[in-house]
């Protein structure tokens, strides 16, 4: 589903955030992205939305080298991923039945659609009973399960999770995970940035670690280190 | 894929909740079109109040008293043969003290006049106020006396040379103070806009984040620029006309009644200041456009 190949991504001279990548993730895999501040998860993530450009090699998505992606068609590939962010980027004059119809509504999703879309990913994520509430209403789990109905009401193939619990107190947290095992048990291929060494070692899926920009570890139902 | 009904909406509940970013946009464009305006219009009644006068730019020929029938009527079919000449009158000796009392009526010089001592004069418009110096040569000979029949040429030559040159100046200066408040209000519409989509910059990334086209980003805002530059300007217009109204019109009149100017002009103004509603208003809702297009750069690249 997605495939680095000699990926690397400098953004001075002197340091290169992402070190000659080789990575393959299989359609439907849950991954998770370890390793300390400043090692490269985010660059990671961001590569794979064109949010950055990378500096040499080729990433291909669903078979697609996405590297050769006419700027007009980025749009395009981000409907096909979903992403959630630790800030959870929500629009606060919004309520959460808008927060979530917003991201059909400016991809141009019909009304009828909308009206049946928003509620059953709303149920999907326990939030159904709070459509006309706002996010400053809500607590921090909710808004991430928010976030999580916003990323993939449109069910994108693939969902990018960037430190999702690092706000959340660790029973939240569990519920989070919850969420997204589900979605990954949907067909969803799940990549999750992490620091929640909790969270890694009870779910034992796949791990790897970066460390100063480059792959150090890639376990198969791992734990998160030493 | 074009949704109008998503954009209007979006743009209407967007300034519905935005209301003070919008507001504040619309109030910036009204004021500082409507000080713009107000120069213009004031630079426009300036230059039909001096076209009038330009137009009343005469010569006063004096004759003198023991003037022959014949030299008279040589001297008007003279002066009717000039190719400068617009039109020509003869005041009577009768005529003009009659004026004299008209215009001189309840005070008390009209009981020290005794007979007649007004002269008699041809009053002659020029078709082009600016030879008037050149016409009134020709009513003197080479050692500088007036020619025979006449007593004095009037023009005001130091009075018209000066109002000129005034006007030249007061062109220049309000030109220049025009431009200058036509930048400043460039810069700050620009600069105001530029501030009302940085404060929706989270809106922007939202929208760009799940996959919208740029263009989808970007026409809300367009239609808010043009929006808020239109009804800003809109404004503006109203606020100059009726300043127009009460204000400049009542000033004309002032100014018709002390410098005595007959026909001002004041309906052809009137005709320009439909021009200059029309073009502040087309620039107000252009500037909203571009200042949006431009701003929106910086959020929406890829």
């Amino acid at each position: 589903m997605i495939e680095f190949k000699r990926v690397n991504k400098i953004y001075d001279e002197e340091n290169a955030a992402l070190k000659n990548i080789n990575l393959s993730i299989e359609k439907g895999e849950f991954l998770f992205l370890v390793g300390p501040s400043g090692s490269g998860k985010s660059t990671f993530m961001k590569l794979l939305i064109k949010e950055i450009i990378e500096t040499s090699g080729s990433i291909f998505i669903a078979g697609r080298n996405i590297c050769n992606l006419k700027n007009s068609r980025i749009p395009q590939l981000r409907r096909n991923i979903g992403c959630i962010f630790q800030d959870f980027k929500l629009l606060p004059n919004k309520t959460t039945f808008e927060n979530v119809a917003f991201a059909l509504e400016v991809i141009g999703r019909p009304g009828y659609e909308i009206k049946v879309q928003v509620p059953q990913v709303l149920k999907l994520v326990g939030l159904h009973d709070k459509e006309m509430s706002y996010p400053h209403q809500l607590s921090g789990g909710e808004q991430q399960r928010i976030s999580i109905a916003r990323a993939f009401v449109n069910r994108p193939p693939i969902l990018l999770a960037d430190e999702p619990t690092g706000n959340l107190d660790p029973a939240t947290s569990d519920g989070i995970m919850k969420i997204l095992s589900r979605i990954n048990l949907m067909g969803t291929t799940v990549v999750m940035a992490t620091h929640d060494r909790s969270i890694v070692n009870s779910m034992r899926r796949r791990v790897v670690e970066l460390e100063e920009g480059e792959i150090i570890r890639d376990q198969k139902r791992g734990v998160y280190g030493d | 894929m074009v949704r109008p009904r998503y954009f209007f909406s979006e743009t209407f509940t967007s300034f519905k909740k935005n209301f003070l970013m919008g507001f504040t946009a619309i109030t910036t464009v009204a004021i500082t079109l409507f000080i713009v305006g107000f120069f213009a219009v004031l630079v426009f009644d300036i230059q039909s109040i001096i076209n009038s006068i330009r137009g009343q730019v005469e010569l006063a020929v004096y004759l003198k008293d023991n003037i022959t029938p014949e030299l008279n009527d040589y001297i008007k079919d003279e002066i009717s043969s000039w190719e400068e000449t617009g039109n020509i009158i003869y005041i009577s000796k009768e005529q003009a003290l009659e004026r004299f009392k008209e215009q001189n009526e309840g005070s008390d010089i009209l009981k020290e006049i005794q007979g007649n001592p007004l002269p008699a004069s041809f009053e002659i418009t020029l078709n082009d106020p600016e030879k008037v110096e050149l016409v009134a040569l020709r009513f003197m000979d080479k050692d500088g006396n007036y020619i025979e029949g006449i007593d004095d040429v009037v023009y005001g030559q130091s009075y018209v040379n000066k109002l000129f040159s005034i006007t030249a100046i007061i062109g220049t200066i309000v030109l220049l103070i025009i431009i200058v408040l036509l930048l400043a209000t460039i810069v700050l519409i620009f600069n105001t806009i530029r501030l009302s989509i940085y404060a929706r910059r989270k809106e922007i990334e939202v929208m760009k984040l799940v996959g919208a086209s740029n263009w989808f980003v970007r026409v809300p805002f367009l239609f808010e620029g043009f929006f808020e530059g239109f009804i800003g300007s809109l404004l503006a217009s109203i606020m100059l006309y009726i300043m127009g109204k009460f204000l400049l019109i009542k000033g004309e009149r002032v100014i018709v009644e002390t410098m005595r100017i007959k026909d001002l002009a004041i309906l052809g103004s009137l005709n320009i200041i439909v021009y200059i509603y029309a073009g502040m208003i087309i620039f107000g809702g252009l500037l909203g456009i571009i200042s949006s297009v431009i701003a929106l750069r910086r959020y929406v690249k890829t």
